[in-house]
Order: C-alpha cells, then sequence, then structure tokens
C-alpha cells in the first residue's frame, strides 16, 4: 500500500473522528452509560457479599448496551450524513477513491468506539477502585470481546449506510444486531415454524453474525476461566464476519451512483 | 504529464440513463450521446435549463455517476486515471462541507487528500481565504455560515491545488453581487494564468461576460457549441437604421419599403428592418432626402436566443422518457 493511500485513509478517519468527538449525543450516551456504571455502586450495597459481582456486571453490561447504541449512531449518521448532505461529492472528486474512504470512514468510527469503551473501562475501574477491591485485570477479557462485538455493529451500519436512507439503515442495522444476539431463537424457529425449511433456518443462523460469540461478562464476573483461546476464536470468527461485511459494503458503495 | 496539446477535456458518446423507482422499470435518459472537447486555457460555459444534464455531466466527470457509455480524457488522461485528479478542483452545486469544522480545518482536510505539502498546504488556504474574502472567518465553525460563505469557501477548496483546470457547478449561485462580482474576478484571474475553467450555469449574462466558448444543452442534448459571436452571429435578427432629416416623406418611404414605424430620437430617428429589405429602405429615405447616419445589425442577446432553442419554456419537464 502506497504511502498516499495511507495518508488519504488516516485523513478521512482523523476527520471521522473529530466529528465524532464534537458530535453531542455521543456525549450524553457516554454520560449515561458512566451513570450507570456508578449506580452499580448503589446496587451492590443492596445484596450482601455480592457488591463486586454486581459492580462488574452492570459495569459491563452498560459498556455493551451503550457502546451498541453509541455503534449504531455513530456507524448509520457520519456514513449517510456524508451522503445524504453531499459532504462526499468534493472528496471523491480528489484522488480519494470510494474503498479510501469508506476505509478511513470505519477505521474513525472504530477508533472513536476504541476511546468510548477505554473511558467507561476506567469508569468501572475507578467505581472498583472507590470501593475499595482490586483493579481486576481479567475484567479486560470481557472488554475486549464487547470492544470486537462493536466494532461488528459499526461495520454492518457502514453496510446498512452505502445502500440505504439513515433512518432504513438504523432499522437495518438494529434488527441484525437484535436478531445476532438473539441466534439461538433464529435456530429454534422450527419449534414455531415447524415447516420452516432447514436451508432457510440455518442460511439465516449463520448469515447472521452471533454477537454472543462476543458476550464473556457472565465468564468473567464468575471468575470462569476465560483461555487466549476462546478470544483467539472470536477474533477469527470477529475478523472473518468484518472482512464479509465490509467487502459487501465496498462493493455497494463502487457501484453506487450520487445523484 | 500529458502533451499540453491535448484538450484540457474531450468527451466521446457519454450516455446516462437513470433508473427509478424499486424496480429500475422507468428509467429517465439525462444524458444522450455527447460529444465535447474543452481547449486548454479557455473558459469555456455549460449551459442549459434546470434538470438539462448539466450537473450529470459534471458526476460523471468527478465520478460522482457511472455513465452507462462514452468515453472521457481530462487533461489527456482517462477518466478512470486518478492523476488528473490532483490537477483538478472542483465546486458542486449547493455544497455542503462539515458544519463543525471551521474554513482552516476543512481546508487541511482537503489538502492532505490532495497530498498537498503541510507548508504549501498552510500558505495557499491562507492566500485562497483572503481571495474569496473569508480571511476573518478561518476559524470560525460553518454551521454559522450563510449560504454565500459557504459557497465561497467551496471556490477555496476547488483551487486549493492550484489545479489546471476547474470544474464549477453553478458557481454564482447562492452569492450576493459583489460575491458574484468576486468569484467572476477569480475566474478571469484563472484564465489569465492560463488554467482552464469549465462551468456550468443558467445565469445568461455571467456566461455572456465570462466564457471563451459556451456549449448548449436541453434535454440531454448538445444543441450548440461554440464561441458566443459564432452561436449568435447566424441570428442576426434584423438591423437599426439611424437617420436623420427628410422630414414624412423619408419616414413615409421607410414604412412603404418595410420597415416598422420610425422612433424618433429628437432630430434622429431610427426604424427597424430585415436583411432582404434593407438596401430598397437605404436608398428609399436617401432619395425622400433624409441622411443614413448609420446601419447597425441587431444581434439576439444569449438570453433571447436561450429562451428561443428552449421553446420559451424552461419549466417544463426536460427529461426524455425513455421507458
Amino acid at each position: 500500500m502506497d504511502a498516499g493511500r495511507l495518508t488519504r485513509i488516516a485523513a478521512v478517519a482523523a476527520n471521522t473522528h473529530r466529528e465524532a468527538v464534537r458530535e453531542r449525543v455521543l456525549y450524553n450516551l457516554v454520560f449515561f452509560a458512566i451513570v450507570m456504571i456508578l449506580s452499580g455502586l448503589l446496587l451492590g450495597q443492596l445484596s450482601i457479599r455480592q457488591d463486586e459481582k454486581i459492580i462488574k456486571d452492570i459495569g459491563l453490561a452498560a459498556m455493551d448496551v451503550f457502546g451498541t447504541l453509541i455503534g449504531v449512531f455513530l456507524g448509520v449518521s457520519l456514513m449517510s450524513k456524508e451522503i445524504e448532505r453531499r459532504s462526499l461529492y468534493p472528496l471523491l472528486a480528489k484522488p480519494l477513491s470510494r474503498e479510501e474512504f469508506l476505509a478511513g470512514k470505519f477505521l474513525g468510527l472504530s477508533f472513536t468506539l476504541l476511546v468510548n469503551v477505554t473511558v467507561m473501562a476506567l469508569g468501572l475501574y475507578a467505581t472498583l477502585l472507590a470501593t475499595g477491591r482490586g483493579a481486576d485485570p481479567a475484567l479486560l477479557k470481557a472488554v475486549l470481546p464487547i470492544y470486537q462485538g462493536l466494532v461488528l455493529v459499526v461495520a454492518i451500519a457502514v453496510l446498512f449506510s452505502t445502500v440505504a436512507s439513515s433512518a432504513l439503515a438504523a432499522v437495518g442495522t438494529v434488527c441484525v444486531v437484535v436478531a445476532g444476539r438473539y441466534s439461538d431463537v433464529v435456530r429454534n424457529m422450527r419449534d414455531v415454524v415447524p415447516d420452516a425449511p432447514t436451508w432457510l433456518i440455518e442460511g439465516l443462523y449463520y448469515a447472521m453474525p452471533n454477537f454472543r460469540n462476543f458476550d464473556f461478562k457472565n465468564r468473567v464476573v464468575y471468575g470462569d476461566p476465560v483461555g487466549w483461546n476462546d478470544l483467539g476464536f472470536v477474533t477469527v470468527y470477529w475478523l472473518l464476519y468484518l472482512a464479509l461485511t465490509l467487502g459487501a459494503a465496498a462493493a455497494a458503495f463502487r457501484s453506487r451512483d450520487f445523484h | 504529464m500529458q502533451p499540453a496539446s491535448s484538450p484540457a477535456l474531450r468527451i466521446d458518446g457519454l450516455t446516462k440513463t437513470y433508473r427509478l423507482g424499486l424496480t429500475g422499470r422507468v428509467t429517465r435518459q439525462a444524458l444522450h450521446p455527447l460529444d465535447l472537447e474543452v481547449r486548454r486555457g479557455e473558459i469555456f460555459g455549460y449551459l442549459g435549463p434546470n434538470g438539462s444534464g448539466k450537473t450529470t455531466t459534471l458526476k460523471v466527470l468527478m465520478g460522482l455517476v457511472r455513465a452507462d457509455a462514452g468515453t472521457v480524457e481530462v487533461l489527456g488522461l482517462p477518466l478512470a486515471d486518478p492523476a488528473w485528479r490532483r490537477r483538478a478542483g472542483y465546486l458542486p452545486e449547493h455544497p455542503y462541507f462539515y458544519d463543525y469544522l471551521t474554513p482552516a480545518e476543512y481546508l487541511g482536510y482537503a489538502g492532505r487528500l490532495l497530498g498537498l505539502e503541510t507548508g504549501l498546504m498552510a500558505a495557499r488556504s491562507e492566500e485562497l481565504l483572503r481571495l474569496v474574502g473569508l480571511s476573518d472567518s478561518r476559524d470560525v465553525p460553518m454551521r454559522r455560515f450563510s449560504k454565500g460563505m459557504v459557497q465561497r469557501l467551496g471556490l477555496a477548496q476547488a483551487l486549493l491545488n492550484d489545479p489546471e483546470i476547474v470544474f464549477l457547478d453553478e458557481p454564482m449561485s447562492g452569492l450576493d453581487p459583489i460575491g458574484r462580482h468576486m468569484v467572476r474576478n477569480i475566474i478571469l484571474g484563472l484564465r489569465e494564468r492560463g488554467k482552464t475553467v469549465f462551468f456550468s450555469t443558467h445565469i445568461l449574462p455571467d456566461a455572456e461576460t465570462l466564457c471563451d466558448r459556451l456549449a448548449l444543452l436541453r434535454a440531454g442534448r448538445l444543441l450548440k457549441v461554440g464561441r458566443l459571436d459564432e452561436i449568435l452571429a447566424i441570428d442576426i435578427s434584423h438591423f437599426e437604421v439611424l437617420c436623420t432629416g427628410g422630414g414624412a416623406a423619408a419616414r413615409e418611404a421607410a414604412a412603404a419599403a418595410g420597415a416598422g414605424a420610425a422612433r424618433e430620437m429628437g432630430e434622429r430617428w431610427r426604424v427597424e428592418i430585415g436583411e432582404p429589405a434593407l438596401a430598397a429602405l437605404v436608398s428609399a429615405v436617401a432619395a425622400a432626402g433624409a441622411r443614413v447616419l448609420g446601419v447597425q445589425p441587431v444581434r439576439e442577446s444569449l438570453e433571447e436566443y436561450f429562451f428561443r432553442e428552449m421553446g420559451g419554456d424552461t419549466a417544463r419537464d426536460p427529461w426524455t422518457l425513455a421507458d
């Protein structure tokens, strides 16, 4: 990859991050996430000898839920705005390919999510330290897959934004994320619809990214060991789905007319 | 680097059909096979009513819309070669630039995409912001900008890389008279420096004032290409004959030769006549005792020509339904 290409991708990524940083809605979501994490302090006091688990449980869940909201919001709005407000036009007239733009956009969004997840993780550690608990490094084994899942959410949002309006892209992304979080329901669909063809159910099940694969919260909170091989499997799975999603987004974006 | 002898822009057989609706079965042909050549160093006006295909042409050139057929060369390079884009600038119609950025930040972003060296980029940014009258607003977020200020910044970003060819889509849009004067001067300044300017407009006086050559487009078809005098020369509508003296007899002789009513202008009077009867009229009024002071061919203005060619009805749907 030549240096010019890297410079252009980095320029788009930096501008995307700057746009996200200046977006007030983002701060609201991060603020509520931090409030949720801190609320573990109160709830922890209600449960005898379970307070540390509750703080961790609520903290990780808040990171996951608010991170997903941030991912959908940023992924859809920052990509769709470029197309709908036509800020993209003067950029593509410059020596910037559509693939470079898409890559820059995705990397900028992923970096913004990394910053957000880091802030939320620091909030969780601060809460634990403030209540006299140790800064359990094992928590990172839950935080990393949460971040991977959020990056996949952004990739899905970018894919939908390349082919649909912002409203449709948001609906589509939420549908895939919800279906991906409850993919067992899809697999057990035959219990509800006995006549449904196996190929359709299996096809749907494997087409949807299984977000439960990124969920190590309970295992970490309850002290079950999470091996590096588990994280390695999830990372391979994540990279595979990222490649497929971003490849589809690039193909759709490449063939799109902006009129 | 391509030889400077190649045209700045060459378009051969460019066509574009938009597919509408969910099924895409309804189509609208935005460009019929279009052939066009723009020479280096000229200001080329691309004229047509709304929906005539001007913006579609520019979008094809900028890679925003894919053509169905045809070939395009810019600065001697194929359209698909990104190298010419480093030497070109583009101002889209009704531009939008991120309202959370300041002009200085936006030009920095655009400069990085163009691969400009940091020092050069900063110097060019300052120079251009001064040129378009935005120096005082260089650090003001664009959400506070008027439409005209956004347009000015659009022009600045189009000139950031000191381009050899500039594509401007309705550059006067949204500008007040001072802004329009400024843009006119910038365009003329670019020509003085040997740059090529391709601009689309439907503001005819601007085209009349600025363009070396122009093309008229209607419903995706090219009606005419040439210098303004070439386009309008064939359309000398009539002659004005300026006379003095001769009294009522001379005026009656003029009327008998086919002229319209004489318009009195103090001691002088003027009649209008078509070319076939011109010689007879001049002889007749001279014989009746008048002095012919002058004969002036009257051309249509570009505006009159434009309206006549467009059938006087630029509001109708200019699309051709192909299905």
